[in-house]
C-alpha cells in the first residue's frame, strides 16, 4: 500500500503543518490523522523534535477513534515513559478504557487524578463523557451544570450542555445554555442560528418572533449563512400565518418572507444551477401548533427494524 | 405489506452512518409512485434515499426545510411568497416520480435503537401523505435479509465502497446547506453503485 506522502505528493513538513492545523481548528476527522499522523510517527520520528509528543497525543485519540488500538496503546507507551507521572498521560490512559468500554476502571483512574488535584477539568470532563457514553443523560447533565457552577467560562462545556439538553427536548435550558454563548461570543453567526433554531422548535408565536430576529442577526453577521436565511422564511411565513396577529405584523412578515425568498432564489441561482419549479411553502398552511407540538396520533403503519424482528 | 431496500438506498444509508460514526444520522427513504392509485401494494420498494442531518437531530427548522417545502401552481394574486428553489427535495421527488415513503434514523450510540420523539414525528408526518410509510431503526445486529431486493449485491458493493472510503464524498442534507454546490441527490455514489452492479 502506497504513503501518503507518495499518494498525495506531500513532504513531511507539509504533513506535520496539517496534523497542527487539524489540531488547532479541533478536527474530528480521525481515519485522515490516523494516516498520515502514523505514517509521520514512523518514518520521520527523529526530525519532529518536541512536536512529536503532541502527535502522539493527537494520533492517539484518532486512532481511539477508528477503533486502532495497537496504534492508541504504541503512542501512549512513549508519551507514558518520556511523562511518567503526567496527568495528561493519564487522562489519555483513561481515554483508551473508555474506548475499549471498560468504564469502570476508567472512572476509577479519573477519580486518582481528581484525589491529586481537585481542578483538573479534564478528568471531570472525562467523567462526564462516560455518563454520556452509557446513555445516563439526566446524571449527565446534573454533573454538567455542578461543573458549570464552578468553571462558567468554559464554552465548550456550555455547548455541551446544550447538546444534551436539545437531545432530551428540553429547549428552554438549550436556549440558555446559548445564551450564555452568544453573550460570551457575540460575533458567532453559528451560535446565533443554532439559538433561533432552538427558540422555532420550541414554538408558540412569541418563540418565533425571538427566532426570526435571531435567524436575521445570524444573517448579519454572515450573510451567506443558508440556515439562517432558510429559517427566516420559515419562521416570518409562520408568523404570516398565524390567525392570532395583527393585520400590520402579517403584512410585514410576509414582506421579510418575500425577501428571503427572493435570497434563496439568488443564492441556488448564483450557482448556476437551473431555473426550474416554483415553489410556494406547505408551511404556509401549517396550523399555529409547530409540527413539534403535533402528536404521532396518525400512527405509522410498519415499524421494521433492519436488523431485527419485523415488528406491525 | 412488506418493505424492500435496492441496492442504492441501502448502500447510501450505510454510508451516511459510516461518514459520521460518532453522531446520529437520519434521512428519507424514497419509492416509485404507484401507477395504481385505488390498488394497495403488497410491497413497497425503496429505490433511494436522502441524507437528511447529522449531529442534533432534534431541531425543528431544517427537519421543515426538507420535509415540507413543496411545489404548487402559483395562482394570480397569491400573496405568499414563492421562490425558485429547484434543488429542494419534493421537487426533485416529483421529477423522478417518487414519494417519500420511510425515515431512516441511527442513534448515537449503537445500543439505542428505539425510535424516539423526532423520529415518531418525522414518520407520522410521512405517513399523512403515503399510508404504508415504513420507519427504520438502526441496530447492530444480522440483518434479516428478506428486507432486501438482493442481499449478496447489497453486501458485496457496500463492502467494496467502505473499503474506498467511499463514505468521505457522500453529501447529506446539512451538506448541502453549508455550501450549496453539494448535490444531496449523490450522482457519483450512484454511478458507483451501478457501476459495481
Amino acid at each position: 500500500m502506497s504513503s501518503i506522502s507518495e499518494l498525495y505528493d506531500v513532504s513531511w513538513e507539509e504533513m506535520r503543518d496539517k496534523l497542527r492545523k487539524w489540531r488547532e481548528e479541533n478536527f474530528r476527522n480521525s481515519e485522515q490523522i490516523v494516516d498520515v499522523g502514523e505514517e509521520l510517527i514512523n518514518e520521520h520520528a527523529s526530525k519532529l523534535g518536541d512536536d512529536i509528543w503532541i502527535i502522539y497525543e493527537q494520533v492517539m485519540i484518532a486512532a481511539l477513534d477508528c477503533s486502532r488500538d495497537d496504534l492508541a496503546w504504541s503512542c501512549l507507551q512513549e508519551l507514558k515513559r518520556q511523562f511518567p507521572d503526567s496527568h495528561r498521560v493519564k487522562r489519555l490512559a483513561g481515554m483508551r478504557l473508555e474506548a475499549l468500554e471498560r468504564y469502570e476502571d476508567a472512572n476509577k483512574l479519573y477519580d486518582s487524578i481528581l484525589q491529586d488535584d481537585p481542578t483538573n477539568t479534564a478528568a471531570r470532563k472525562r467523567k462526564i463523557s462516560i455518563l454520556r457514553a452509557q446513555g445516563k443523560s439526566s446524571e449527565a447533565i446534573r454533573e454538567l451544570n455542578e461543573y458549570l457552577e464552578q468553571f462558567v467560562g468554559d464554552q465548550e462545556a456550555w455547548h455541551e450542555l446544550s447538546e444534551l439538553y436539545i437531545n432530551e427536548h428540553d429547549y428552554a435550558k438549550a436556549a440558555f445554555c446559548l445564551e450564555e454563548l452568544m453573550m460570551t461570543n457575540p460575533h458567532n453567526h453559528l451560535y446565533c442560528e443554532q439559538y433561533a433554531e432552538v427558540k422555532y422548535t420550541q414554538g408558540g408565536l412569541e418563540n418565533l418572533e425571538l427566532a426570526r430576529k435571531y435567524f436575521a442577526q445570524a444573517l448579519k453577521l454572515n450573510n451567506r449563512n443558508m440556515r439562517a436565511l432558510f429559517g427566516l422564511y420559515m419562521s416570518a411565513s409562520h408568523i404570516a400565518a398565524s390567525p392570532k396577529v395583527s393585520a400590520k405584523v402579517k403584512k410585514d412578515n410576509v414582506k421579510y418572507a418575500a425577501w428571503a425568498t427572493s435570497q434563496i432564489s439568488r443564492a441556488y441561482q448564483l450557482q448556476h444551477l437551473p431555473a426550474g419549479v416554483m415553489l410556494t411553502s406547505l408551511a404556509l398552511s401549517i396550523s399555529t401548533k409547530t409540527p413539534y407540538t403535533t402528536a404521532a396520533s396518525a400512527g405509522v403503519a410498519v415499524v421494521i427494524e433492519i436488523h431485527g424482528r419485523r415488528q406491525t | 405489506m412488506s418493505l424492500k431496500l435496492t441496492t442504492q438506498a441501502y448502500c447510501k444509508m450505510l454510508l451516511h452512518a459510516a461518514k459520521y460514526p460518532h453522531c446520529a444520522v437520519n434521512g428519507l427513504l424514497v419509492a416509485e409512485k404507484h401507477k395504481k392509485k385505488d390498488s394497495p401494494r403488497d410491497s413497497v420498494l425503496c429505490v433511494d434515499c436522502v441524507p437528511l442531518f447529522h449531529g442534533a437531530l432534534a431541531l425543528a427548522p431544517m427537519l421543515e426545510v426538507a420535509l415540507t417545502l413543496k411545489s404548487r401552481l402559483i395562482r394570480p394574486g397569491n400573496i405568499f411568497p414563492v421562490f425558485n428553489c429547484p434543488i429542494l427535495i419534493d421537487a426533485w421527488c416529483k421529477e423522478n416520480k417518487y414519494v417519500i415513503a420511510g425515515y431512516y434514523q441511527a442513534n448515537e450510540r449503537i445500543k439505542e435503537a428505539r425510535p424516539n420523539q423526532v423520529a415518531e414525528k418525522v414518520a407520522a408526518r410521512i405517513s399523512e401523505n403515503f399510508s404504508e410509510a415504513a420507519m427504520i431503526m438502526w441496530k447492530c445486529r444480522e440483518p434479516s435479509t428478506d428486507c432486501f431486493e438482493d442481499w449478496i449485491e447489497a453486501q458485496k458493493i457496500t463492502a467494496a465502497l467502505l473499503e474506498s472510503k467511499s463514505y468521505e464524498s457522500l453529501v447529506d442534507f446539512d451538506n448541502h446547506l453549508d455550501d450549496l454546490r453539494n448535490d444531496w441527490t449523490n450522482p457519483e455514489i450512484n454511478k458507483s453503485v451501478l457501476h459495481l452492479c
